[in-house]
């Protein structure tokens, strides 16, 4: 049945959709709810940006940053030592 | 491709310094990351039978690492889990974002447009200013967030992982965007 969604369903909806895929109804409600709010349309278009950037920017420090200290590595290599 | 045999002892100075880094992209705290590099190493000793010549040492601490990661979310979600009915994790819930009446967006959180946002700050800003947001959230909030979307696990696998319902995970995710976009707004991706 079509029927008008509010704001925290529709984003809710929102967040699911880009996981799996949503029952025909909900489909519709989303897309009717989307056609007249202009919140939850950049709210659409932002989740996505931030799943993006939280992805990119985790890489982005896996590239560059601090390195393991001299004593950081010793303190492994002993504890490798007695281990094996 | 030669066949390595694995040498433990070599591993810090290998791969310390890489795997580190991995390690506290993800964790922030130097403490924690130095402590998940050391245990991938003791893991990958005690797994070493497992190692099969042909594939990448580099690779293979890399797997163990992943995991461990994995485990140290996992842990800081259940340690801070709660009960099915209320995810009582202290921080704002749906009714601090939209009108309790109507479920629309109350009028200060409603989303602005962040049409320059990209023009508007340098990357490596934007970056912080995510990361900063990331700590804030709850703790739970938080390890589903990464889990999800910097690990990329599947919803599912994060429910195992997690013991949570489908329905307790689709409100965590929703949380966490929700405050995520609003952190981000106030700290510099709305004024344009």
């Amino acid at each position: 049945m079509l029927r008008l969604i509010n704001c925290q369903r529709a984003t809710l909806l929102l967040e699911q959709q880009a996981d799996q895929d949503l029952a025909r109804e909900q489909r519709v409600n989303l897309w009717l709810h989307l056609r007249y709010c202009p919140y939850c349309n950049r709210y659409a278009k932002q989740t996505v940006l931030i799943a993006e950037w939280a992805r990119t920017s985790a890489a982005a420090r896996a590239q560059a940053g601090p390195v393991l200290s001299e004593a950081a590595k010793e303190r492994m290599r002993e504890r490798l030592a007695t281990a094996g | 491709m030669t066949p390595t045999t694995p040498v433990p002892a070599q591993w810090p100075a290998r791969f310390g310094d890489e795997l580190y880094r991995f390690a506290l992209s993800r964790v922030s705290d130097s403490e924690t990351a130095e402590e998940l590099v050391q245990e991938t190493f003791l893991s990958a000793l005690d797994g070493l039978a497992t190692f099969r010549a042909e594939a990448s040492e580099r690779t293979w601490l890399f797997v163990i690492l992943r995991r461990k990661i994995i485990d140290h979310y996992r842990r800081q979600a259940r340690a801070t889990h709660v009960g099915l009915d209320e995810i009582g994790d202290g921080g704002p819930t749906e009714a601090d974002f939209f009108v309790p009446e109507n479920g629309h967006w109350t009028g200060p959180q409603a989303p602005v447009s962040w049409l320059h946002a990209d023009a508007a700050l340098e990357q490596q800003e934007l970056h912080d200013i995510l990361q900063r947001c990331q700590e804030r959230l709850p703790p739970q909030q938080e390890a589903v967030f990464a889990l999800r979307f910097v690990e990329e696990l599947s919803a599912e696998e994060i429910c195992q992982e997690l013991g949570l319902s489908s329905a307790n995970y689709w409100v965590i995710v929703h949380r966490a965007k929700l405050q995520l976009r609003r952190c981000l707004e106030k700290h510099g991706l709305g004024k344009n």
